[in-house]
């Protein structure tokens, strides 16, 4: 064994939280996306309307799924890396070359990503299975049509899933490894990154995209016989637009946290520090910002849609029973996924504020004023996640509710919003608050 | 015994204090029972080789560890049993503290680092005070940057006019200047001593450097976990000296 890979394997052991963020993320995205793969495969065994239903099911439905399971995979492979600037910085001082640096944590995540990617397409393999079962069961396909994949689909969905953690990976490992050795040490928790060009400019292609396509909605697919013209336009903006978003989520939460701390900053200490550390250290949190977007825009748009869809068209007809409970399997795939992954974020980055809480307690707050301001946090962010989320959302909404000759605004349905808002803020504020208990107890048992 | 606050002229004491990590044949013997009272207004540094239990003491008395037994007196009163609530409050509105690695919160500003155990505590801070206690440390012109914008002398300067801010029974100081190059050290050490002088304040400061240590009134001496001596008007040489001779005595074993 290598140095560095010998280095890899200590440091996992060092730091099983991260490395289990790192694994859930992995094989919760490999199973995501394998079991719509393994429908696609099985397409090509499938013949007439029962191929064409596969495939939309596979690579469209799969297509929006696959964006957001590698964002947020890549988004949590990157949290893991940026949470380990001061030892990076450590290991550039003894005399560690960038190069080998940036070997060390891509190597210790290959080592993770890949054993929960081999589980992952193992996992798939069966619920790709289950999925076919619901689908035969639902009516959509006849029966006389097969399961018919291989490794083929789950195996690319786990290559798929580990080229982003691999390109995620490198290029944080690049950012940390970034300029002189010793500047690295000095606590690099206070200073805000900029932001790369390269990501921006994705965010932009994103954004403009859905927003392209919502526009098309109105101004073409809405004069379109087929009434699912619309929804195929419009359908997938909210998704876009949300994840578009989320890649922004350092600027924006940077931007947005100073308005909601002062409404926050009144409460007593806690919000007092709450403000400060989401406005200051906006890139900590941002990975904790990113999924609440997307669950937001995601489930918004996509309940509304169905919901529209549903009231607008005359229903049982076969066509939009399939498209409603496809829509609905997204929604509950994406939302499950992208609630496992605020949990996840939040996991993560508490775990990495450990000594800064610890710092907190010996400066005599009490174990409640900790809480209350991790949990206030949670608030903030989540406050400019559901804001983001629903407007991000309307891409979707409007567009399709004009096409659908209701106005700018749905005649019904609108209380899913609140709905949808409160479910993500409570499952936020849950997710901190569990996160530094169990950070707390897991002291106690230490000390 | 006199228990009101007010009167004690001795701000920390400890009585008999002992502390034991595990039991058995495993036991390590930390503190083997230590008297010491540190006067209202002195300035003290203790020392001792590694292991020799400075740590532990520092600990004890800032109620974030439980002696084994005896007793820890802050200002004449008995904080021995109380439970982690009230060791909470002791900590943020009759202890100040200095870390060897300065403890400042990095997302909060010089000011409101300063401010910080004020708000823990629930009270509004004084602007104005925490102005001047920046002032005092030489950092008036700084007060809105945040620490990874500072030199380390810079953030241990923050980190003293914090521990002055609530005007707190004692100053624990842990190798205050253990992160510092000398010239620096010593414009920290001078805000210590200036803050015993000027301020009144009382400052027990553990340290293993010997020129830190003639800044104090006073030094004592620790050696596997008991008083080993003492010495007052300390000079650096002087105080090397006893340390190398301590070392002797622990390498003698």
């Amino acid at each position: 064994m290598s140095t560095t890979t010998s280095l890899a394997w200590r440091s996992l052991r060092h730091r099983p939280l991260a490395a289990t963020a790192t694994a859930l993320a992995v094989l919760l995205g490999t199973t995501l996306i394998g079991s719509f793969a393994t429908l696609t495969e099985s397409s090509f065994a499938a013949s007439g309307t029962d191929a064409d239903t596969l495939v939309v099911l596979g690579a469209v439905v799969g297509g929006w799924g696959t964006l957001i399971v590698l964002f947020s995979v890549a988004s949590t492979v990157g949290i893991t890396t940026t949470h380990r600037a001061s030892e990076i910085g450590l290991l550039r001082t003894i005399g560690a070359t960038p190069r080998q640096v940036r070997r060390l944590v891509v190597r210790e995540t290959a080592v993770v990503a890949g054993l929960a990617a081999v589980l992952g397409a193992l996992v798939a393999s069966v619920s790709g299975h289950a999925l076919f079962a619901l689908i035969r069961s639902g009516g959509l396909v006849t029966d006389h049509t097969r399961y018919d994949a291989g490794p083929a689909s789950v195996g690319a969905a786990a290559l798929l899933v580990l080229l982003a953690s691999g390109v995620a990976t490198s290029l944080a490992a690049r950012r940390a490894t970034r300029g002189p050795a010793g500047v690295l040490v000095r606590e690099a928790s206070a200073e805000q990154g900029r932001m790369r060009w390269w990501r921006v400019a994705a965010a932009v292609v994103l954004i403009g995209y859905g927003i392209a396509m919502a526009v098309i909605t109105v101004a073409v697919t809405a004069h379109d016989d087929d009434p699912y013209a619309a929804m195929s336009t419009s359908g997938s903006s909210s998704i876009l637009v949300g994840v578009g978003l989320a890649v922004l989520a350092p600027v924006l939460l940077r931007w947005l946290a100073t308005p909601a701390g002062l409404l926050v900053g009144r409460a007593g200490a806690s919000g007092h520090l709450a403000s400060y550390n989401t406005a200051r250290r906006a890139h900590l949190l941002a990975g904790v910002l990113a999924p609440v977007v997307v669950l937001t825009s995601a489930a918004v748009g996509t309940l509304l849609l169905v919901d529209i869809d549903t009231r607008t068209l005359p229903a049982g007809t076969p066509d939009s029973d399939t498209i409603n409970l496809l829509n609905n399997v997204v929604v509950g795939m994406l939302s499950l996924f992208a609630a496992i992954m605020v949990v996840n974020a939040f996991v993560a980055t508490v775990a990495h504020r450990r000594e800064e809480l610890h710092r907190l307690h010996l400066l005599g707050a009490t174990p409640r004023q900790v809480e209350r301001s991790v949990v206030a946090e949670a608030g903030i962010v989540a406050a400019i996640g559901v804001l983001l989320g629903t407007m991000a959302a309307l891409t979707t909404v409007v567009p399709f509710a004009i096409a659908r000759h209701e106005g700018a605004v749905p005649d019904g349905g609108l209380w899913m919003v609140p709905t949808v808002v409160a479910a993500v803020v409570a499952l936020t504020l849950a997710a901190a608050r569990t996160s530094v208990r169990t950070q707390r107890r897991a002291q106690a048992v230490g000390r | 015994m006199n228990l009101t606050r007010t009167a004690s002229s001795t701000a920390l004491a400890v009585e008999g204090l002992t502390r034991t990590y595990g039991d058995g044949d495993a036991t390590i013997t930390a503190l083997a029972g230590i008297d010491l009272a540190f006067a209202r207004g002195s300035f003290t540094a203790v020392m001792g080789p590694s292991g020799s239990g400075k740590s532990t003491f520092l600990s004890c008395a800032a109620g974030l560890d439980r002696p084994t037994s005896g007793r820890v007196l802050i200002g004449g009163e008995d904080v021995t049993d109380w439970d982690e609530e009230r060791r909470t409050r002791l900590r943020r509105e009759r202890i100040g503290f200095v870390f060897q690695g300065f403890h400042l919160l990095p997302y909060l500003s010089a000011a409101q680092n300063v401010a910080l155990p004020a708000r823990l505590a629930g009270r509004k801070p004084d602007r104005a005070r925490v102005r001047g206690l920046l002032e005092r440390v030489g950092l008036g012109d700084r007060t809105h940057h945040l620490p990874g914008s500072m030199s380390g002398g810079q953030q241990q300067r923050v980190a003293i006019a914090r521990a002055l801010a609530t005007e707190p029974e004692v100053v624990l100081a842990d190798e205050p200047t253990g992160a510092l190059d000398s010239a620096t050290a010593r414009e920290v050490l001078g805000l210590l001593r200036t803050s015993v002088t000027e301020l009144g304040q009382t400052v027990v400061m553990v340290t293993h450097d010997p020129v830190a240590a003639s800044y104090a009134d006073e030094v004592v001496f620790l050696v596997d976990g008991r008083v080993a001596g003492r010495m007052s008007h300390p000079t650096a040489d002087a105080v090397a000296g006893q340390m190398a001779h301590l070392d002797d005595l622990v390498v003698a074993r």
